[in-house]
């Protein structure tokens, strides 16, 4: 075979792509990894080179689906470095003939040069030489009876960095639907009660994942009739609180040395964020877009958020926004929105205007006066927190702290005077930075 | 119709904003506003965030005026297919503003600058299709020129910044195509 490989080749993410490196190294710790092969990045590059798909890509692929023994097959991409949402996925595609399954590949080489891929890869250096990588993985379904669901995963709450399983689920539907943010998700941990046994191995997996990467990882999963599947592992990149919480945990814990635990964490993640710490009466998840938090009456309109402002701090609730929304966000302590991500026109004002922000928080419907979260419906007027970091949206006004990680700050900022002799009284990021000199000469 | 259906893009906004985006005198466009007020199709707020804003009747007179203009003009498909180049542009200008508001490099004005080009035949596609639309040309270019010269704030931060500009010729678009967000 020269195209393609197998899941657990244990080739490096610059040939087979982050995700399939991912699943090789699920699999090699002896986690359930859905049958697959990857055909690897320099197929791409010959691909976006000729124009065509490369002599011999053809049979091999033939060769490799027939060896699944699948009805149904996933095509994913996955480059060598993230590019999240940039690429093209088809999924329950039919394993056979092979014809539609190899224009799937063509389609997922053709869009490494979408405009867009191309100005993401610009933005963050990515040399666009690269290509990416085609998963091929036999489907597992997440929609195929009420002991089925899928999710996503953190080893540690990306929030506080806390050493507990923290993420979404889905009860009964496919992967995509939770990426998507489409449907609201319940907490992970309701799985635990629902499913035991695929709770438990999730919580195997926490483990030794954790101690693979040597440090808080990000998991994608899928259970049909009560199997577990993984689809995806990374490490989870926390920043703020949790980067500084997970670094000083895991050198006390001796996965990771002093030194590797202060070069991890980066001087912004110790700015201090306002966050709502628990207990919280959450009623709707999204993305954090604006960190920061902000108490108020909720306004489902721009013309109410005007008009409320006067009387007190407002939070302004759409579905998603258009410009006759901008005054109301001016007008208002924070925004939050059901649908759209990161980099929405929403989330582009918001931080603009300085507002914490919640957008894509997929289980709220805005109607005029009123939200509706699942069965419980918030009248406008009602006070609701926003964490505009972790994406949380809960009644009331719960506690709030902008010293998260206090104690482990201390104990980070200690080994960092050691490291660079200097145990003045400066800024917290003017220590850490000093031991970064130090430790990168 | 037109200052209405400037205000039902930009949202509500002064006077002076309202005849800057329009590109025409403060003097007429406040004679048309006073004449729509009459009609019960805007209204004017004062504080500190009022101004100048469409009421639900003039909502419902621009859907029929904006539908008819499309109809008279009969270039639909252009709209339509102009809709169909700009949303990729959309996704990509979107990462251009929030890489810049994370991190602000002088390679996403670079950036900026590549997608500007390549947003101008959409512009003028569309212009061709609906005159109103060249007004959305100047106003991008005129925010362009102010970050080059280095007025940052106008690629996010302001009323006329880029990005506000390009998310009212979002909004056109949708509202001259009679499509929801």
């Amino acid at each position: 075979m020269r195209w393609v490989r197998p899941l657990d080749s244990g080739m490096p993410a610059e040939v087979v792509g982050g995700k399939a490196h991912g699943l090789g190294v699920l699999t090699r710790l002896g986690l359930p990894v859905p049958p697959g092969f990857v055909i690897g990045a320099d197929a791409c590059r010959a691909y976006l080179r000729d124009g065509r798909l490369p002599h011999g890509l053809a049979g091999e692929v033939r060769a490799a689906v027939a060896g699944l023994a699948a009805a149904e097959v996933s095509v994913r991409s996955g480059a060598s470095v993230s590019m999240p949402g940039m690429m093209t996925t088809v999924l329950g595609l039919p394993a056979d003939p092979v014809g539609p399954l190899l224009d799937a590949v063509a389609e997922v080489f053709a869009s490494w040069h979408t405009p867009r891929a191309r100005t993401y890869r610009d933005l963050n250096g990515i040399p666009h030489d690269l290509g990416t990588a085609v998963t091929i993985q036999a489907m597992v379904y997440g929609d195929r009876d009420p002991r089925s669901g899928t999710g996503v995963a953190f080893t540690r709450d990306p929030t506080t960095g806390a050493p507990v399983l923290f993420g979404d689920v889905l009860f009964g539907r496919r992967g995509d639907a939770v990426v998507s943010g489409r449907e609201p998700t319940v907490p992970l941990g309701e799985l635990a009660a629902r499913e035991p046994r695929v709770w438990a191995g999730l919580t195997r997996a926490a483990a030794r994942v954790e101690g693979h990467y040597r440090d808080a990882c990000y998991l994608e999963f899928t259970y049909e009739s009560g199997d577990l599947w993984f689809l995806q592992v990374r490490p989870g990149r926390f920043t703020g609180a949790a980067a500084v919480v997970v670094a000083a945990d895991l050198a006390d814990e001796g996965v990771i040395d002093r030194a590797e635990a202060l070069l991890r964490v980066a001087p912004a993640d110790l700015k201090r964020v306002a966050r709502v710490t628990g207990p919280a009466d959450v009623v709707a998840r999204g993305l954090g877009a604006c960190p920061g938090v902000a108490t108020g009456r909720v306004a489902t309109s721009a013309d109410a958020a005007v008009r409320m402002a006067a009387a007190g701090p407002v939070v302004l609730v759409r579905p998603e926004t258009s410009p006759l929304d901008l005054r109301g966000i001016a007008a208002a302590a924070g925004i939050v929105t059901a649908r759209g991500g990161p980099a929405s026109h929403a989330a582009v004002v918001a931080r603009a205007m300085g507002r914490p922000a919640v957008v894509g928080a997929a289980g709220l419907v805005v109607a005029a006066g009123s939200v509706r979260a699942g069965d419980r419906t918030i009248p406008e007027g009602a006070l609701v927190t926003i964490d505009g970091t972790g994406g949380e949206v809960a009644l009331g006004e719960p506690a709030v702290t902008e010293s998260l990680a206090d104690a482990h700050v201390h104990r980070l900022l200690g080994w960092a005077d050691e490291v660079s002799g200097d145990a003045s009284d400066r800024p917290g990021p003017d220590r850490l930075r000093a031991a970064q000199a130090v430790l990168r000469q | 119709m037109l200052t209405l259906h400037t205000l039902r893009c930009a949202g509500s906004t002064t006077l002076a904003r309202l005849a800057e985006i329009a590109g025409r005198a403060e003097p007429g466009v406040e004679s048309e506003l006073i004449d729509l007020a009459v009609a019960g199709l805007v209204t004017f707020e004062p504080g500190p965030f009022g101004g100048w804003s469409i009421t639900p009747a003039g909502r419902a007179a621009h859907a029929a005026w904006i539908a008819d203009e499309l109809d008279a003009a009969g270039t639909r498909p252009e709209v339509a297919g102009a809709l169909d180049r700009f949303l990729p542009l959309n996704a990509e200008l979107l990462d251009l503003c929030a890489a810049w508001q994370l991190r602000p490099d002088v390679r996403v004005l670079t950036l900026l600058d590549d997608l500007d080009r390549r947003a101008e035949p959409v512009c003028a596609d569309l212009t061709g299709a609906l005159p109103r639309f060249g007004r959305y040309r100047v106003r991008l270019a005129e925010a362009l020129a102010r970050v080059q010269a280095g007025e940052t704030r106008y690629v996010t931060d302001d009323l006329a910044s880029y990005h506000v500009i390009w998310f009212q010729l979002h909004e056109d678009l949708l509202l001259t195509l009679g499509l929801p967000r």
